[in-house]
């Protein structure tokens, strides 16, 4: 029983070791050497989906760190990452607040108001108030792939949700 | 009417500020924090840099550990691969492979990297020049915005911002952030690098720009100017940065330079210890 919990515990802090992996290690989610325009904001799929689906298992307390800690890899000025993580957050519980029953398509048009907030956050203070020069065309190529490959992951996520941690949306 | 935009103060109000069982913080403040640490950074303040680069040296050494994984899998995949396209072992030799394999490929990784080394010695005469130090690259995370490196080596070693980074003599780009124990080097590609470079038998002009992209470009050309295939480009020094005749790579048609190291397969790298005039980025 006590291995059973363990278990259960380990799969629901799967979303969060994830996120916290991908802004930690070396693993990219841009894949310019087979595809030159190619990259994804992978971290932000993860915040607002398990924002929508499951907000307990996706604290901001540990989004804002995630944020802390790539900024710190990517070389962004700290707290940068952390902001566009939570305006995702924010727009995802207020979706979550005024809907009662989400399906792909409703997530996908709310996470696309959600990445354009994010993503426009993000540019504005680093053209503002950085020395950091970023080409836009990037930052609107990352904008569409991310956009674009959401359903998959959220496919792939709410199989992971059904399998490991249980139907019930929050 | 009013019902509605209560309900959105309601909704709005409640995302910002709601705490939950494992939300023990509201968003709100988060942002907060979020920007006052982000305008702290921006704006440099002697505490923060401090604090800073003692995250980041900590930071960096989990992520190479972390990263220890994904840099093995592409060897333990090699390693399968030629194990199932050897047709006429027999069943005892595959058996001896499959107990040595783990070892085999651990060997393999550790040759690699011991040839690396030698090849950087041998090319570098790191023993008979001091004022350079070898560099391993801890981090080497491809991001879509900003093309650079971590290594292993920082203020330390007498590193500071803006000191050229070479490998096997080949110019790789520049220190743009030091700590005490790690650096972070902005590579040639990325969209922030500038280099006066010079090139052909007329002693050429330019500045080779980066695009975010694999291959820099050549700006700044005098006007007319005809690109020429294979041509040898050089940092020209006159940033007082880099040494005068650093080779950089091989000019295309497009006005593209093919760099001698490719930015994504650097595993050694040194840096030149030489004081700039001027602190760049």
């Amino acid at each position: 029983m006590a291995k059973k919990n363990i278990i259960n515990k380990l799969f629901a802090a799967g979303p969060l070791i994830l996120l916290y992996y991908l802004s930690i290690s070396e693993v990219d989610t841009n894949l310019e050497k087979l595809f030159d325009i190619f990259s994804i904001n992978l971290q932000i799929i993860i915040i607002y989906f398990w924002i929508i689906k499951r907000p307990s298992l996706m604290g901001t307390g540990h989004i804002f760190f995630a944020g802390l800690i790539n900024d710190v890899v990517m070389g962004f000025p700290l707290g940068i990452s952390s902001l566009s993580y939570l305006v995702v957050c924010f727009v995802g519980n207020y979706v979550r607040n005024k809907s009662v029953n989400t399906t792909i398509a409703s997530d996908w048009f709310t996470f696309f108001i959600a990445l354009l907030f994010a993503n426009l956050l993000f540019v504005y203070l680093l053209n503002n108030f950085s020395e950091v020069i970023i080409s836009y065309a990037k930052i609107g190529y990352n904008t569409f792939f991310t956009l674009f490959l959401f359903p998959v992951f959220w496919f792939l996520f709410h199989l992971y949700q059904i399998s490991f941690i249980g139907s019930q949306d929050a | 009417m009013s019902v509605s935009r209560e309900d959105f103060s309601i909704a709005f109000r409640s995302a910002l500020l709601q705490r939950g069982a494992s939300q023990k913080f509201s968003i709100l403040s988060l942002i907060i924090v979020a920007l006052v640490v982000f305008f702290l950074d921006v704006y440099g303040f002697a505490v923060v840099k401090t604090t800073r680069s003692f995250i980041n040296d900590l930071v960096y050494r989990v992520t190479y550990l972390t990263s220890v994984p994904t840099r093995l899998f592409p060897g333990i995949n090699k390693g399968i691969a030629n194990h199932f396209n050897l047709k006429n072992e027999n069943e005892e030799l595959r058996k001896v492979i499959e107990r040595y394999k783990a070892l085999d490929l651990n060997l393999e990784y550790i040759s690699n990297e011991n040839k690396n080394l030698k090849k950087v010695l041998d090319t570098e005469n790191v023993e008979s020049v001091t004022n350079i130090v070898l560099a391993k690259v801890l981090v080497d995370r491809n991001s879509p915005f900003l093309k650079s490196i971590i290594i292993n080596k920082g203020s330390k070693e007498g590193i500071i911002k803006g000191m050229p980074v070479t490998q096997n003599k080949y110019l790789v780009g520049r220190i743009v952030e030091t700590n005490f124990l790690s650096s972070r080097v902005l590579l040639l590609n990325d969209l922030n690098s500038r280099i006066p470079v010079t090139f052909d038998e007329k002693s050429t002009q330019a500045i080779l720009t980066g695009g975010g992209t694999r291959k820099p470009t050549l700006a700044y050309l005098p006007e007319d100017y005809e690109f020429k295939e294979n041509i040898t480009v050089f940092a020209s020094g006159k940033d007082g940065i880099f040494n005068a005749g650093t080779p950089i790579g091989k000019t295309r048609n497009n006005g593209e330079v093919e760099l001698f190291v490719d930015p994504n397969q650097l595993s050694f790298v040194t840096v030149n210890l030489i004081k700039p005039t001027k602190e760049i980025f």
